[in-house]
Order: structure tokens, then sequence, then C-alpha cells
């Protein structure tokens, strides 16, 4: 008889357990499956989606959605989109998911004249010119992301012509630089 | 993806490049620069002194081969309409080689006179200009400021055609290039630092790869000298001494080459930027 009751009640709290954690996986579903880069032509409503998920779990992901987003954005490139992206990355710093700096730096790499690779503390001939060819690749690869933030997102032709003279000029000025200072590579 | 190389030139080309690119520092004003921007001290009296001389021995080169490869084109000529090739037996193109091979020796010459001179005027610039760059550019600034020099030279040269672009300059006559200088020159009154930068950089440039042609040059003048007074015994004319006359006449007369391709800016006008809060 005692054993009999016994068994009943563990039969209960195992089937409340198990109910209880149904019930628990249907509240939260899992991020695994949440987190998926917003689809559609329409920025703003990726904009949306992105956000909703970089706030409920899927921050890890911030650069899949960044680049996800500039994606979108080429489908219908005009010059408005360098403020939405300047939102998003505000936004971004302001829920944690970047600091100030990366939000700068991001957002100068694809929509700024200026190369982020250029940033540095020290001169030119102690810091620049030692690690000159690196430091030209580093632009050059920039170079490419600004082609798309300035030219294949935001039509900007006149910015991203800017940028290029600016690197054109930056490789002739370092070149001779380098040369003067004696640390050629 | 590929992009224009500012440096992209043939070094041929180089030699007269920096002769000219000297002159372009007539311009004692923009030495003064804008009152806004902090002077950057890239051409000082001194430097525009040895740029003037250099320029001056060019000139004086130019006028003096100019005569010498005048002649040797009518010799040339001569040569040619006389059916000499393939017959140099004869008496009468024997002494037409040998008259081209005295013009050639009298080339040779003249640039074996004013070589030296120009190497020393062209060493003393390359100087006093890798002294500078390397002070005011190479310890007074970082990258980033270097950078923030040459974007704000961008933005106030914005509404100015005429930035500055070192770039295919042959193609024309050594005088026709100084007299552009001088042109540039007049309108760059006042012209900003960063534009400054890029001018130095590419005159500095040009004057170190300069300084080694003419080395070599002048190795080539002793060895070419000595070769063609050989050949006034037989009275040929090799093609190695074509091909000097034509490197001395692309020098003082340009070469038909194409402009190097440059990425041009935008016809439309300029409009309000959108500003963000983020832009560095």
């Amino acid at each position: 008889m005692n054993t009999s009751i016994t068994s009943s009640v563990t039969a209960t709290v195992a089937l409340a357990a198990m109910a209880t954690l149904l019930t628990a996986c249907n509240s939260n579903p899992t991020r695994a499956t949440a987190c998926s880069l917003p689809q559609g032509p329409d920025l703003n409503r990726a904009i949306a989606a992105a956000r909703f998920d970089l706030e409920t779990g899927c921050e890890q992901q911030f650069d899949q959605y960044f680049q996800r987003l500039l994606t979108i954005a080429e489908g219908d490139p005009k010059k408005d989109n360098k403020s939405a992206f300047s939102d998003f990355l505000i936004w971004a710093n302001e829920q944690g998911l970047l600091s100030k700096r990366q939000a700068r730096e991001t957002y100068t790499r694809y929509f700024g004249v200026k190369y982020v690779s250029l940033i540095s503390d020290y001169s030119v001939c102690d810091q620049t010119c030692p690690r000159r060819a690196e430091v030209m690749r580093e632009m050059n690869k920039e170079l490419v992301d600004k082609e798309q933030g300035l030219l294949k997102v935001s039509a900007d032709r006149r910015e991203f012509y800017r940028a290029n003279r600016l690197f054109q000029e930056t490789e002739l000025v370092l070149e001779a630089t380098c040369e003067a200072c004696g640390s050629i590579e | 993806m590929n992009t224009t190389t500012i440096r992209d030139r043939k070094i041929d080309r180089k030699f007269t490049g920096c002769l000219m690119g000297g002159c372009l520092l007539l311009l004692p004003m923009a030495v003064h620069a804008s009152s806004q921007t902090p002077t950057i001290k890239l051409f000082p009296t001194t430097v525009l002194e040895e740029i003037k001389h250099t320029g001056n021995v060019a000139a004086e080169m130019e006028t003096g081969l100019q005569t010498v490869i005048a002649r040797l084109d009518e010799q040339q000529q001569l040569y040619v309409q006389s059916k000499c090739e393939g017959n140099e037996g004869d008496p009468g193109c024997e002494q037409i080689a040998r008259q081209m091979g005295k013009s050639y020796l009298e080339m040779l010459t003249i640039m074996g006179d004013k070589l030296p001179e120009m190497e020393t005027a062209v060493n003393s610039t390359s100087a006093s200009l890798e002294k500078r760059i390397r002070r005011e550019l190479g310890q007074k600034k970082t990258s980033w400021t270097l950078q923030e020099l040459l974007a704000g030279a961008q933005l106030e040269g914005t509404d100015k055609a005429d930035r500055p672009a070192l770039r295919g300059r042959s193609g024309m006559r050594l005088s026709d290039r100084f007299h552009q200088y001088y042109k540039l020159v007049a309108r760059s009154g006042g012209e900003v630092n960063s534009s400054l930068a890029v001018i130095a950089s590419d005159i500095y440039l040009d004057m170190q790869e300069t300084s080694s042609l003419i080395a070599r040059t002048r190795e080539e003048i002793s060895r070419a000298t000595l070769m063609e007074q050989l050949n006034q015994s037989f009275g040929t004319i090799t093609p190695e001494m074509q091909e000097v006359v034509a490197g001395v006449k692309s020098i003082l007369f340009g070469e038909e080459e194409p402009l190097m391709p440059m990425t041009a800016p935008p016809a439309s006008q300029p409009e309000q930027a959108y500003d963000s809060p983020l832009n560095l």
C-alpha cells in the first residue's frame, strides 16, 4: 500500500516537472533558432528586426547583422542610408553592444572619408614607417569597405572620390616621408 | 579593387619630371600658406633657390641640345633618303654617317658637361627637401594628423579645379612644362599646406630617382663616347646610337603617351553632406 502511494506521488512529481519544463521551453525559444538574419528589401524593417534580435540574446552576432544590413541597403542605395546606419550604431552603443570608439570607427570605416587604419598616437617616422606596407594593406581593405558604404549603400560618389584621392595622396606622402625618415621597409 | 597609383610613372620621365617639379616651388606664396592653418615649412627660401638653380641648368641643357638634335634629325633624314641603309660602303653614305657620329658626340659632350652641375643641384635640393619632410611630416605628425592635413586640403580645394596633379606631364616640351608650373604657381597663392605636402613628396621622390638616373647616365655617356670615337673610324651608325638620341629627344620634347587614368570627381554639384555625430 505504502509502496503504491509512493509510486503515485513519484509519477505525479515527474509529470509536473516535465510539464514545467515544456512550459518553460515554449516561453523561451532557443536563441539558435531566433537569431536569424533579417530578410527582405526594406532597410528600416531589417534594422528593426536586427535591433530586436540583438537586444534579445543575439549580440554575439553583431557583425553578421551589420553586414546583412549593408547588403540589404545596397538594394536601394541613397544618401539617407548613411543616417540610418549612424542611428543604428548610436543605438548599438547605447545598448552596450559597441563602445563609443567602436561605433565611431565602424561608421567612419564605411561612411567616412578618413581612414581608421591610420589611427596612431606616435609620429609617422616612429610608428607608421616601420609598418608602412601593412598600413597600406589595411587602407586598401578599408577603401573596399568605403566603396560598399559610400558608393553601393549611400550612392555618394563625391565622398568616395575624396576617399580614393586621399588614399592616393597618403600613399605618396607616406612613401616620401618614410624615405626621408630613413626607415623604408 | 584597383586603385590608380600616383607614382606609376616610367623612369625615363623622372629625369625631366623632377626638374619641372622644381619650378612649382617658385611659388614663394604657397610657402606662407593660409593664415588659418599652421604653416608647414616645407619650402624655405633656400630650397626655392636650389630649385630655381636646378631649373636654370635644365633650361640651359635644353637649349644646347635642341640645336644638335635638330641637326641629327636632318642628317638621319638625309641618310635614309640617300638609301644608305644596307649600302654602308658608299663613300657619300660614309661621310653622312661620320657627320652623324660627330653630332652624336657633340650631344654626349653637352650632356656630359651639364650633368655634373645638374647632379649637384638635384642632390642638394633633394637633401634639403628630405630634411624638411622628415621634420615637418615625419616627426611632427602622426599618420592620423597627416591624414587630417591631406583631407583638409581636399575640403578647402573642393571648389577649385586646380588641385595639384603632378602626373601625366609627358608629351610636352620642357620649356612648356616650366610655363605650366608658373601658371600653377600663380594660381596657388595662398594655397593650403596640404597640397604642398603632396607637391613636396612628389618632387622629393622624383629627385631621388633623378639623382640615380643622372649617375647612371653619366657612366653611360663615358662608355658611349668611347664607342662612338671608335665608330668614327668606320663611319657606322649603330642602333644603340639611334636609341640614345631617341631617349634624349623624349626628355626634351616629351612623349606621346596617354595620360594617367585618374578617377575624376563627379560632375554634379556638391550637396549638403550628411554629417554623422559618429564621423571621425
